[in-house]
């Protein structure tokens, strides 16, 4: 059972009277959120974290320090791909303050390699390095600046090689092999019917090749830890997505029993797949354990930049035909992908981006190829999506093509193509319960009004406007296989209940939303419950963080321990005042026996001691299953839908685009917090817009050659929509908790494609690359007055 | 080589011995324990170190410690009065502005630098205010609101 400073240890810095007077103060600031209402979920109830955030006392990893703490850095292949022929720590060593040079010698050989989905990955580079920003050596010292300085005294020397720095040079013959795999990461095929002929067959075969950059996450916080002895355990405070694989991990890699190590998540600044993969975390540990001292690791922003994960850099080669009335016939989709130097995420990028090869419409004759290789480049992980971005905006801007060429409205295209309850998908699922079409519905009049009143607008000065839709549709959770969320609801003697979910927040809210499925579940009020989330001996391993699963797998477990507890708390009460369990219930926070009520912290003092047995536990674990081999079966337990609608205004002389207004119709079931679904929107149609105009990482013969924020734009305050407007239709998921499914990641699917579909409705051009920057921009406009 | 220098921050003076390279930033959160202040990118780009000096909003990841000698400085910690929030703070809350909260604290120092010098600003004067602070979580309409609603009830 946590205590109450446990709890709010997780989120703050205050000691516990000083955490005591501030719920106080939450709990006023809430109290108009739900007043005179009997339930909680769908409330927009503002998140008990927040209250820290807003006054500086958040506990992120960077914030903690402990006593005797010493402070890390790892020293980084300056090269893209070179054989280690020596390292010579010893100056190193001897330099002052420093406590711990920590090189590859000293990992044991069973925890080297690590890894998130493979173990490939060396804690500490040994013979060879793969990428530029690879660490080889980490040092910890007393200070930062002492760490530091001892960098430079580390003598390693290279043997470079020639780096592999594209997908077909990892596949041209004779090309070194990166891996004793080969440069193979995934190789993916997936037919239906013989695509091949229904685009002969087709009276319209559009075709193109859309690329696009690799992307920063560039969350606001860089990765930081501090780990640290707690007794013999060895204690790990870390921002990350997914505290239970690092606890595994790190058992391997230290050696030690599972139960001799924590892994906790800090309050974290952001991560949108970006920290799911291992940065800190074995070095840290290992370096706490050769000093027994706490040991801060902190990345700076340019090792962000050079050593962790990316979303791909993709090349599709798209041909999609349909008949003269708009009817999609066939696809015919090719994508080589750069899965850079180790595994990570790739693996399911690419079976994701298979899957969802068609998605949202129902097309009959399919033929979809995928090849991911290593190169010599950093790593290419997961972010939000995970790929599926990159397809929306190949798949939605040759629909829209389609569109364009029969004269047909970009809605009425998307509606006689889209998928419907019972529609059967490319790999047999039969779908149900989808809001699709419900999403195009929601646009159109406001699509269609706003086209007159640019049309009634006389476009004069070089500034062109135009409209452009997009859709998506994704599958939630895991891809293929079981992936199962727990909750587990306890309560004390007096009335402080502790909901401890499995996966953590990540900054969305998904605590309180966790918070209002259990409240209402329970029948107690939501300022009883603290969530305890993202600490790896305190809950389940309930898988990460990621694919828009939290709401939807952890929200049916806590549904589901939530009335379990409500059920035992019941028992537990008839039991102890011997009377049937039939007269008393629990219900609006209000317990009633035999018709007289008596309060939850009466009832909890009652029960005394045996509320320790009042263990209520919910475990939500839906049955998909895909074959690998052949792409056959169901991959997700549900999908969500939306249709984006994107106000484009270019500068016909500068190439400079704008988005002043903004749409965005979705199927997200039922809404648990709609506050915090509309932020997760708003969120990712932004970041959709920094990927389709301006963010781009670049790379020369293997180097990051942007590595900060002065030279990676990111969308600002002025760069965004003057409006965006959030519309949720009507869809209760009956699958889930409370008619909920998940939203967030998905927003971001089509907002390059509604971009580009604006920008040809208002010049013409169609551009296949993103970021559709002003010289992309000028470029295709050169081209077309050429032409012309 | 050290510099010494006076600073008032939120309100309590500190006479310090600071290295002549040291930031501000690294002044308030390692030697004053301040850490509200988030230091990330170190260009003066993120804007999470955002920090009060005389009123006005700056970079503490960019400017010399030394250079703030005499100064009056407001962190994120000096907002609140009393144990209560600002009417910005809770208006933050309300609305939904903060997410990850990274660079909450930035946004806070900017927005009530704002609302100091003009208390009724429009949406697209909000805009303008804020653009030197990034948040990559809520595509910025919810601060954008928290802001106006604040100004409305300040």
């Amino acid at each position: 059972m946590a205590s109450e400073l446990d709890v709010g240890e997780k989120f703050a810095l205050d000691g516990l009277d000083e955490q005591r007077h501030w719920q106080e103060v939450y709990r006023e600031i809430i109290g108009g959120a739900t007043k005179g209402s009997d339930v909680f979920f769908g409330h927009s109830i503002p998140r008990n974290d927040v209250l820290y955030k807003v006054r500086g006392r958040a506990k992120y990893a960077a914030n903690v320090t402990m006593p005797g703490m010493l402070h890390g850095v790892f020293l980084r292949s300056p090269h893209p791909y070179a054989k280690i022929k020596r390292v010579d720590v010893s100056k190193a060593k001897t330099a002052p303050g420093v406590q711990c040079v920590l090189t590859a010698w000293d990992v044991r050989e069973e925890g080297f390699l690590v890894g998130s989905l493979f173990e490939d990955t060396p804690v500490l580079a040994k013979t060879v390095v793969r990428h530029v920003g690879e660490p080889v050596v980490a040092v910890a010292a007393e200070t930062l600046a002492q760490a530091e300085a001892a960098l430079d005294l580390i003598e390693v020397d290279y043997e470079p090689m020639k780096p592999i720095l594209t997908p077909q040079e990892a596949i041209a013959p004779g090309a070194p092999q990166l891996h004793e795999q080969g440069n193979i990461i995934a190789d993916f095929t997936k037919t239906r019917g013989d695509a091949e002929a229904a685009l002969k067959a087709s009276d319209i075969v559009v075709e193109g090749v859309y690329t696009n950059d690799p992307i920063e996450h560039a969350y606001l916080e860089s990765p930081a830890g501090i780990s640290f002895w707690d007794g013999d355990v060895l204690t790990l405070l870390v921002c990350t997505q997914y505290p239970h694989f690092h606890h595994k991990q790190l058992a391997r890699v230290t050696g030690l029993p599972m139960e001799k190590i924590r892994v906790v998540q800090s309050v974290i600044g952001g991560a949108f797949g970006g920290k799911i993969d291992v940065t800190i975390e074995c070095a840290a540990s290992l370096m706490t354990m050769k000093t027994g001292r706490p040991v801060k690791m902190v990345l700076e922003r340019n090792e962000v930049f050079s050593s962790t994960t990316k979303r791909h850099a993709m090349t599709i080669r798209h041909r999609l035909g349909a008949t003269k009335d708009g009817r999609l016939t066939a696809l015919d989709m090719d994508v080589l992908c750069d899965g850079g130097a180790y595994n990570s995420y790739s693996l399911i990028v690419a079976g994701r981006c298979i899957i969802h090869s068609a998605m949202p419409y129902d097309i009959p004759a399919i033929k979809t190829h995928m090849k991911t290789t290593f190169t010599n480049h950093v790593p290419s992980g997961a972010m939000r999506s995970f790929g599926v971005i990159k397809l929306g905006f190949a798949t939605e801007s040759q629909l829209n093509k389609i569109a364009d060429q029969l004269g047909m409205s970009p809605i009425e295209i998307r509606r006689i193509n889209a998928v419907k309850s019972g529609t059967v998908t490319m790999t047999g699922q039969v779908l149900q319960d989808v809001g699709f079409i419900k999403t195009l519905d929601a646009l159109e009049p406001i699509y269609e009004a706003r086209r007159k009143e640019l049309a009634a607008k006389p476009q004069t000065g070089p500034i062109r406007t135009g409209l452009g839709i997009a859709s998506l549709g994704y599958g939630i959770g895991y891809s293929g296989v079981r992936n199962p969320s727990t909750a587990r609801i306890e309560v004390d003697e007096t009335g402080l209940v502790i909901a401890n979910c499995g996966t953590p927040d990540v900054g969305t809210g998904s605590d309180m939303a966790l918070a209002q499925i259990a409240a209402d579940a329970a029948g107690i009020d939501i300022a009883r419950i603290r969530v305890v989330s993202g600490d790896s001996t305190k809950t389940d391993d309930s898988g990460p963080t990621s694919a828009s699963r939290t709401t939807y797998f952890s929200g049916s477990a806590a549904r589901i321990a939530g009335n379990d507890f409500n059920r035992q708390f019941v028992e537990a009460l008839a039991a102890k005042l011997g009377v049937s369990k039939g007269v008393v219930r629990l219900n609006d926070d209000q317990v009633l026996v035999n018709n007289s009520p008596m309060s939850f912290e009466e009832a909890c003092k009652t029960i005394g001691s045996a509320t320790k047995n009042i263990v209520a536990y919910g475990k939500f674990d839906p049955v998909n299953q895909l074959d690998l081999k052949n792409f056959e079966g169901d991959p997700y337990p549900t999908y969500t839908y939306a249709t984006h609608l994107a106000e484009v205004e270019v500068d016909i002389e500068t190439g400079r685009i704008e988005v002043p207004n903004y749409w965005a119709a979705h199927d997200a079931g039922t809404l648990v917090n709609p506050m915090g679904a509309v932020g997760q929107i708003e969120g990712g149609v932004v970041m959709g817009l920094g990927m389709a105009l301006w963010e781009r990482i670049v790379r020369k013969d293997g180097y990051i050659q942007n590595p900060g924020y002065r030279d990676y734009l990111l969308p600002g305050a002025k760069d965004t929509p003057t409006k965006i407007e959030t519309i949720f239709v009507d869809n209760p998921d009956p699958t889930g908790p409370y008619g909920a499914k998940g939203v967030a990641e998905a927003s971001i699917i089509p907002v390059p494609a509604a971009i580009a579909a604006g920008l040809h409705e208002a010049t013409g051009v169609r551009p296949a690359k993103m970021p559709m920057d002003a010289e992309t921009v000028l470029d295709l406009l050169d081209r077309k007055e050429a032409a012309e | 080589m050290a510099v010494e220098i006076t600073l008032t921050v939120n309100g309590k003076p500190h006479a310090l011995e600071v290295g002549s390279t040291e930031m501000l930033v690294e002044v308030l959160r390692d030697r004053l324990g301040l850490v509200g202040t988030n230091r990330d990118c170190a260009q003066g780009i993120c804007g999470a170190c955002t920090v009060l000096m005389e009123g006005k909003p700056v970079t503490s990841c960019l400017l010399l410690a030394a250079q703030a000698d005499g100064a009056k400085i407001t962190t994120v910690e000096g907002l609140e009065t009393g144990g209560k929030l600002t009417s910005l703070q809770e208006a933050f809350m309300r609305h939904g502005a903060v997410q990850c909260g990274f660079c909450t604290p930035g946004f806070l120092m900017t927005a009530t630098a704002l609302l100091a010098e003009n208390p009724k600003p429009n949406r697209d004067e909000i805009r303008d205010a804020l653009r030197g602070n990034i948040c990559r979580c809520t595509g910025y309409a919810k601060i954008i609101d928290a802001v106006e609603d604040a100004a409305g009830r300040g």
